[in-house]
Formats: structure tokens, sequence, C-alpha cells
């Protein structure tokens, strides 16, 4: 069950004219608006802009800003551009995934952190580079990550 | 006091240094010099720019007119600039930038190699201008290119200056611009449309974004010109959605554009209209194909379609469109502005003007940079870059993104130009320049573009989506010790099929990076299939790190450095590394300052 | 105009696709997605061929290529036999276990895939096909999922689709037998949605299911030859006609 207000969706829907082209923009605002693409607010879109369930699935599964799983509360986005990526980025990214116990794509049991890698965050000069949110790590090294995701709160797979 | 106590400082808010947190910098500035005391006969700007380009050495702050250059500027260092360099015309000396040629430090960017050697055409205003200001792009002569056109040139001639000037697409392939507007202008259909693909997608290359960010007004003079050349007068800008300051910067600057006129109904008094929109793109790097792009703009999934019949003559719903990519877009201006004949002055025969790179890699300074068509790869690397970063020696550049190639070194001293880069097997595609170093693995980077070629393929057809996913599963193999002495054959073949069956532009340029690595480092590859071992000391199955007991010193920055507690020893007693819990993250390599820390073959 | 195929001189019209021509004459060209109701898929690529135009020769796919001038077509040089047999590997390595793939693997002589391992159970080539017809019939409950290597074929949340009226024109077009649909006991399965399946009022036989049949009285208006299964539609069509000559 998703228990949400999705009244913003209308809002967001009302922004736009009931013209296809309008439809990536539409699921982009929802994905910011909701962190994803709740099930109930693809039929919202669908019944404004008469366009089938199937496509919108299609659209939510092919770009990859748009996601239908809740991401967590803090968004990891490690940078696996190939100038961070001859830097080392894998290393970096194996790290976050020992420490917090999660794959790229996922996010940890209690929602608190999701994994993603994205392709060249275009901040090469200081690579490897990663982003918590909104803030920036760059010439990350291995050894830093477990303080910089303790900055986070405590860690979940942490002993006290 | 004088008219040139007006001084403006220009402090960076390309990527990189915003990344190195510059708008901190900025903010304080700002803060301090409206507290100070500033005599009342001094006017301070405050400049918040683009790029200015040395990333390396973020965050970089100019002062004009006296054409000083900070870098490395930290928020603790303003206090020390405004009393000194603002308020008494001192200079901090640890705040220059020290030319390695010259073993010395400079005042001005024009004294070093790393600017001294570059050409600033498409960037004329990135880092120069406030992105925000619309008066500042006017009076460094921004839009007199559009007043010209409108009022001294027909559609054709526009058509005709582009054409002369020989200015070829900057999105990768290189069509020649002119003739594309041409082809469209034939057309009888409308409505036309003009399209500015900002996708930019390729890992490592952060041109157009700078572009968008840090002269947005280029961008949008450049499509207006365009319509008018081809009679359209809807233009869309698809921008990556990451790229949110150059969707801010563009959606601000298209604003002001309508509002002194140089958008919208009636252009400068003339009868031509033309308006823009921005589209966000999806995050999918296939829609930098164009036929992709359009399909995106359309509400669609990104898939492109076969381009039997071109989108000059059926593109964006299935009317005559014209696509170019921010940097041609933004080089028109220059180019009517400054005559055909001069801009094909520049560059080589087949290549004119000049190219934007995003240098980045193994290389001292990592940034932004525009040169010459026809500046080879050395002076790009070693002059403008600096050569390699810590000393250690060059092995090849890639170029081209995932379209491209890898370069080896007896190649270095080729021109760049289309014609160039393409006989070596590589492209020049939009403008990355990733340098590699003897601790990059070949293999491993033709494994690392078609990973992501295999995730950024749209699946659409059989050749890309089984072929890359096949190729993958071989340089897995070779990376994890597991590849078969036929392997290299397979991907070869393979890859030939990948490169002329594909339906689009990505499947039919997917094999490049396997292709060239192939070519110039097939005995890294014979290494990791008949030896088991990965030269550089990448592939994690096929490398042991060990310490060399004659040359370690027993310091232990090794042992601090590592995250797993792989490292141990005593003071002044050589340290040794626990196999089992190594994690060959190469920590402690980057760390030792002796050279102690090696890596073999795990055979 | 006239072009050649292999050195058949073969009669075209401006803007028909390479194809097309060819079979018309008798030249084979092997080809899964193409479907001639359903043209342009162009994702299979078995159908590539060389065209030299101008003195200039290149790999192009013929199912989309239309002809606009003079060319040679070399549907079978070793370039593309070359490249053809590797895209059967490819979609052998796919779907290993396919009858229609093991088929042309054998036609072109190619072993065993031994190098790579596919599904078992895959059989889906991801032509396109389904999803076209699915649009086509302006049903489009069925689209293509994913991307890259992850890409398939499959309702909305892999559910029983609320669109879907069970027509089947997916498995009909499906040039490998992917789309598993059954029918038994006066039911249809697909889709992970099940069908009740009507009888012809005429024959008596199973012929639709009630959404369809309820969608085309929809789109068509009610009309009697709902109620009918193909064979009797056109028999009665046919009766009705025989019946106004004799008046």
């Amino acid at each position: 069950m998703e228990l949400q207000d999705f009244s913003h969706v209308r809002a967001i829907l009302e922004h736009y004219p009931p013209e296809r082209r309008f439809l990536l923009a539409i699921l982009q605002d929802i994905q910011k608006h909701y962190n994803y693409i709740p099930r109930a607010s693809l039929e919202m879109v669908r019944d404004y802009l008469d366009v089938p369930l199937s496509k919108l699935y299609s659209m939510a599964t092919f770009y990859k800003a748009l996601s239908l799983k809740p991401k967590g509360k803090h968004v990891i986005k490690v940078c696996d551009g190939t100038a961070c990526h001859i830097k080392s980025s894998q290393v970096i990214i194996d790290e976050i995934k020992k420490v917090l116990n999660i794959v790229p794509g996922t996010t940890t049991g209690d929602g608190k952190f999701s994994l993603e890698t994205v392709n060249c965050l275009g901040s090469c000069a200081v690579s490897p580079v990663m982003v918590i949110d909104d803030r920036f790590y760059g010439r990350v090294a291995p050894s830093m990550v477990r303080d910089i995701l303790a900055e986070y709160g405590r860690l979940e797979n942490e002993r006290a | 006091m004088s008219e040139r106590d007006n001084r403006t400082v220009l402090v960076c808010c390309g990527p990189g240094c915003l990344s190195n947190h510059s708008l901190d910098v900025y903010e304080e500035l700002k803060a301090r010099i409206s507290k100070t005391d500033i005599k009342v006969d001094v006017k301070t700007t405050i400049k918040a720019t683009g790029c200015q380009g040395l990333c390396e050495k973020g965050p970089m702050l100019r002062i004009e007119p006296d054409d000083i250059f900070y870098t490395c500027v930290k928020v603790s260092d303003v206090p020390e600039i405004v009393e000194k360099t603002l308020l008494n015309r001192q200079v901090v000396e640890r705040l220059l930038y020290h030319e390695p040629s010259r073993n010395k430090k400079v005042l001005s960017p024009k004294e070093t190699r790393f600017y001294g050697k570059q050409m600033k055409l498409a960037l004329r205003n990135v880092g120069e201008i406030d992105p925000f200001s619309i008066e500042d792009y006017i009076f460094r002569g921004g839009y007199k290119a559009l007043e010209k056109v409108l009022s001294e040139f027909s559609p054709d001639e526009v058509i005709s200056e582009i054409e002369k000037s020989g200015l070829r697409g900057r999105g990768g392939a290189g069509f020649p611009t002119g003739r594309k507007w041409r082809q469209c202008a034939r057309m009888k259909d409308s409505p036309r449309y003009v399209i500015c693909n900002g996708d930019e997608g390729d890992p490592g290359a952060f041109m157009d974004r700078c572009i968008m960010e840090g002269d947005p007004h280029s961008v949008i003079e450049g499509m207006a010109i365009g319509a008018y050349a081809v009679g359209s007068h809807e233009g869309f800008m698809y921008i990556r959605d990451e790229y949110f300051l150059a969707i801010r910067n563009m959606l601000h600057a298209i604003e002001q554009a309508r509002e002194r006129g140089f958008l919208g109904k009636n252009i400068l008094g003339s009868d031509f209209d033309f308006d823009v929109q921005i589209v966000r793109g999806g995050g999918a790097f296939v829609c930098g194909e164009s036929t992709a792009l359009m399909a995106s703009i359309e509400g669609k999934v990104g898939e492109p379609r076969a381009k039997y019949i071109r989108s000059v003559e059926k593109g964006l719903w299935g009317k005559p469109t014209v696509l170019n990519n921010v940097e041609t877009w933004a080089n028109i201006p220059v180019i009517i502005n400054r005559g055909a004949e001069w801009f094909g002055s520049i560059g080589t025969e087949k290549s004119k003007g000049t190219k934007v790179f995003s240098l980045v890699g193994k290389v001292k300074n990592t940034g932004l940079i525009e040169v010459p068509m026809g500046m080879t790869l050395r002076d790009i690397i070693f002059d403008i870059g600096g050569g390699i970063a810590e000393g250690r020696k060059f092995k090849a550049v890639q170029t081209g993104g995932p379209s491209g190639g890898c370069i080896p070194e007896s190649l270095i001293d080729i021109p760049v130009d289309f014609d160039s880069l393409d006989r070596v097997g590589s492209m020049m595609g939009s403008g990355g320049m990733i340098v590699m170093d003897d601790r990059t693995c070949m293999v491993d980077v033709a494994r690392y573009y078609l990973k992501f070629l295999s995730e950024e393929s749209c699946g659409k057809c059989v050749p890309c989506r089984e072929g890359i996913r096949r190729m993958l599963e071989i340089l897995n193999d070779i990376c994890e010790g597991r590849g078969r002495p036929d392997d290299l054959e397979t991907l070869a073949e393979l890859g030939e099929t990948v490169k002329e069956a594909s339906l689009c532009g990505l499947g039919k340029s997917a094999p490049n990076p396997v292709l060239t690595t192939l070519r110039y480092f097939k005995g890294e590859y014979l290494a990791h299939v008949n030896d088991k071992t990965c030269p550089a000391g990448v592939c994690k199955n096929l490398t042991v790190y060990y310490i060399d007991e004659a040359l370690c010193k027993g310091c232990g920055l090794c042992r601090k450095s590592c995250p797993s507690g792989a490292i141990e020893g005593q003071p002044r007693q050589p340290f040794a590394i626990d196999e089992s819990k190594c994690i060959k993250c190469g920590s402690c390599m980057d760390a030792c300052r002796f050279g102690a820390v090696k890596t073999r073959g795990r055979a | 105009m006239e072009i050649i195929i292999d050195g058949k001189k073969c009669e075209a019209q401006y803007g028909e696709y390479v194809l097309n021509v060819a079979r018309r004459n008798g030249i084979q060209i092997p080809a899964l997605c193409h479907y001639d109701a359903l043209p342009g898929q162009a994702t299979c690529r078995l159908c590539i061929v060389e065209v030299e135009e101008g003195g200039r020769k290149k790999v192009v796919t013929s199912c989309v290529f239309p002809v606009t001038g003079e060319m040679q077509v070399f549907t079978n040089s070793e370039k593309i036999q070359r490249m053809r047999k590797n895209i059967i590997r490819l979609l052998s390595a796919r779907a290993p276990n396919n009858e229609f793939i093991k088929k042309l693997r054998q036609e072109y002589g190619l072993l065993p895939e031994t190098r790579f391992s596919g599904d078992d159970k895959e059989n889906c080539i991801l032509c396109g096909l389904c999803v076209r017809a699915c649009d086509e019939t302006g049903i489009s409950a069925i689209s293509t999922v994913n991307r890259g290597i992850e890409k398939k074929v499959s309702t909305p949340f892999d559910e029983a689709s609320e669109a879907c009226i069970g027509c089947g024109a997916c498995a009909f077009v499906c040039p490998t037998g992917a789309i598993k649909m059954l029918d038994e006991n006066g039911i249809r399965h697909l889709w992970n949605k099940d069908f009740e399946l009507v009888r012809c009022e005429k024959c008596g036989e199973y012929f639709a299911t009630r959404e369809h049949i309820e969608y085309m009285k929809k789109k068509y208006g009610e009309d009697k030859c709902c109620s009918f299964c193909e064979k009797c539609r056109k028999r009665i069509a046919g009766e009705k006609m025989a019946a106004s000559y004799r008046k």
C-alpha cells in the first residue's frame, strides 16, 4: 500500500498542457517531488495525457533519471566517469558497499542511504568524486569513506 | 582617483571549482568587501563566472584589469586578498600560479603555458562574464551577429557564410554544418525546428556544460541565427537534467533575451520570429544520438530510428530539423562577426576553427581548454596539460568518449583534427580527452566503456545489445583471469559486426575502445590471457600488492593510508602487506614516497 | 526504375524497400523482425546487405533501406555472410533452445555455441513486432521495458494488464514463438491474465476472448459479425454474395 498524498501530482499535471511532449518533464517533476515515481501517479498521468500505462512504464524504466522504487534519505552518487574510473572510483564503490552492505542501485534496509553510480559529474579535476545529497567530496580515498558516511549519522552495520 | 580603480574580481564557479567550494569563496569575498571600508572611489565588482579552465588549481579567481590570477583559493585566504590585493595593491605571492616550464610564479594567465597556447572562440566569454548578466554579454559584442544577420544577410547568405567557414559539427561526427543547414532550408515542409543538443553524456567530458553555464547567450544567439537561415521559428535545447546550473542559467538567459527582443516576435524590429524552450534530458546516453534525442523531446523512449531518411528532411515530429550541439551553436556568432574567411584561416585544411576539450585523467593541468584544430596531442598534453601527473609515464590518450579510441604514445604527434583521429581508429567526439599513465590498464579501460555502453545502449537492435553484452562478457573474463586464447579473435570479429550492422551511431562506434586497445595494446591483452597478469596492477584478480623490503624505510605512511588494515610493521623496519586483507585499492602505492609498494601478477 | 540485386535486374518503385524488391524477385534475404503489414522494425539486422551507390559500398538494413536511384545490391557477399553468421551466433547465444534460431544456425552451418551461455528458457529476441502489433490495434498493453542488455517486453509491472484484451496479435506476429498463449477449456492464458473464450455462434468453436469482442463492438459498432469466427464470417460473406448473384 502506498500511503501518500498525491495532491502534488495533480499540481504538477496542471502545470503542463495535456500533450505527450510534456510526458518526460512531468515524470521528472514527480520524481523530484517524491524522490521516485509512485505507481498511483503513473495512473494519474495516464488519465491526464491519455497515454497507455505500458508506455509510461516503458519511459519510467528507460530513463535513468526516473525510478519506480523509493530512494533513501541520503542519496550517495559515486562518479564512475572515465576520469574517476582511472583514478580508482571502483575501489570507492567497493568500500561503500562494504560499509553499508548495499550494491549500487539499492537502498539500505533502514532507508537511510541509497547508493548510485553516475557517469561523470563534470568534476574530473578533483576525481575521484562522490556526492551525498548535494554535497561534493573530491579526491576521495578509500580510507575517507567511513568518516564521510558517518557525517550522516550512525552506520547500520557499525558496532556500537 | 581615476577610472582605473574600478576593479573586478572574477571568481570561477565552473564545475571543478564549485566542487572545491568556490561559491563559499565568492560569498566570503562579497561579505568582506561590503563590510570593509574600501575607499569610496574604488568600486570593486565581484562576479561568479563560468569555468576559467584550470580546474586542477581551483578554486581560482582573477582580478581585472590588473591581470592577476590566484589559484587554490580557500575561504581563509579571502581576508588577505581583500586586505593586501584589493586595498593595498600587493600581491599574495602564495596564491600565484607556479609555472612549471619556467619554474617560477606568474602573475598573469598569459604567462602560463596552459593559457598561452590556447585560442578561445567558443569559450570566448566563458570565465570572463557573469552568465546571469546579458549586459556583460552585450558589452563583449553579444547579439551583434544576430543584428548583422537580420539587417544585412538573406537566409541564403547566412548559409553560404557558414558553408564557406568550413565549420563542422562539434558533436562528434563532424558533419559540415553549412551543408546540413542548406539541406534543411531546401525542404518544402514546415514548420521546421532547430535543436541544440546539450545532453553531453560522454563520461569525462564537460565542455558543453561549461558553455551553457558560463555563456548561455552565445548558444541562444547561434540558434537564432541558424533558425533565421533555415526558416525555423521554434527551437529546443535538450539539456542533461543533472546540469541544473546549466538549465538555470539558460532559463534565465532565455528570459532576458526575450525581454530585450532577441527572442520572440519581430526580433530586433525585423519580421523574423523565433523562440526557444528547454527540454530536460532523462539520463540516457543514447539520447545524444539525434533521432533518439528527437524521440525524447516528443515524450517517448529515446530509441533511435534508421537514418536512411535524414532528420533535415523528417526530424522532430516528422518535420525538417537541424540539430547541432552546444559548441557548434556557440561558434556561429563568431563566424558571422569575424567572417568566414577569418574562421577558415584557423585550423587545418579540412578541420577549421578551434575545438574545446576537457583535458582530464592523469595529466597535471586538468581543465577545460580550447585550441586551434591541428595542434598535436603532444602539445596539448605536455604543454597545455603540463605532462603526466606525479611524474609517471604517459601511456595513452582517449578521445571521443565511449565512441572513441585509445591513442598510444607512438601516435602522440598526430594533429588533432576530425580526419587524423578517425584514421587512427578514434574520433573527435564531443571533446573528452582522457590521459592515461602506466597505472592504467587498457583492458580495464575497454571493459569500462563496454560496461557503460551495455547500460546505455537502448537495446533495440541485436548487434548492439547482444554484441556489446558478449564482448563485455569476454572482457570481464579476461580481466578476472578466465580469458581464453581465442578470445581476442572473437572480440575483433564481434567488434566488426557490431560496428557495421548496428542501427545507430552508438552501436556503430561502440567497439572502438576495444578495437583500438586491441590494435595498440595487444601485448597487455596477451599478458592478461596467457600469463594471467595485469601489467598495470589494476585488475584485482591478476594483481598482488607487495612491499619491496629493500626500498621500504619503515615510515608507516602506507599503513595509515590502508583502509582495510592490511599493512603491518614496526617503525623503521620493512612493512608487509597481508594479502588476505588487501583490497588492492592502491592507496599504499600512492602514499609511499620511496616506490617500495609494487605489484606483481598472481601467477 | 531498375536496380541490380545479386547481378539480377529487378524492377523497383521509388521509395520501395530493398528487401521487398528482392523477395518479389525470388531472392531470399533472411529476416526475423520483418512483417509485411508492420514494416520498419529494423531490429534483428539479419537482412543486412551491401549496397553500392555512386561507387560507394555500404552495409544497410534492407528492410528499411529505400530505393531512390540506381544501385547494386549484394545480399550474400563474403562480408555479409560473415556478419550475418555473427548475428545468428548472437541470437543463438541469447536463445540457445529456440527452434527457429536453431534452424537458422544449421542453415548457416554454425556449430552449437560454446563460448557464451544463454538462458535455456529464453525465446524472445526483442524484435519488437509484438509491441508494434499491440500498438497498431490500439491497445498498447505491452511495451519494451528497461534498456540495454536488461531490455525485455512485458506488461506494466509484469502484472495482468487492465488494457490487454487477449486478442493474441502479439503471439501471432512473433517470429520465434516466444509469447506463450495457451487456450484450454474455454480459457485463454496470455501475459499473466486469463480470458474467457467465446464460441462462434455458427460453428461453435472458440474463436475470441470476451474482451476482444467487446473491444471490436466498441470500435466498429454493434455488428452481428462479432459473434462469428473468421472462417464462418468469410463463409457468411461468400453466401451473401452468392445469394445476391442468384437474384
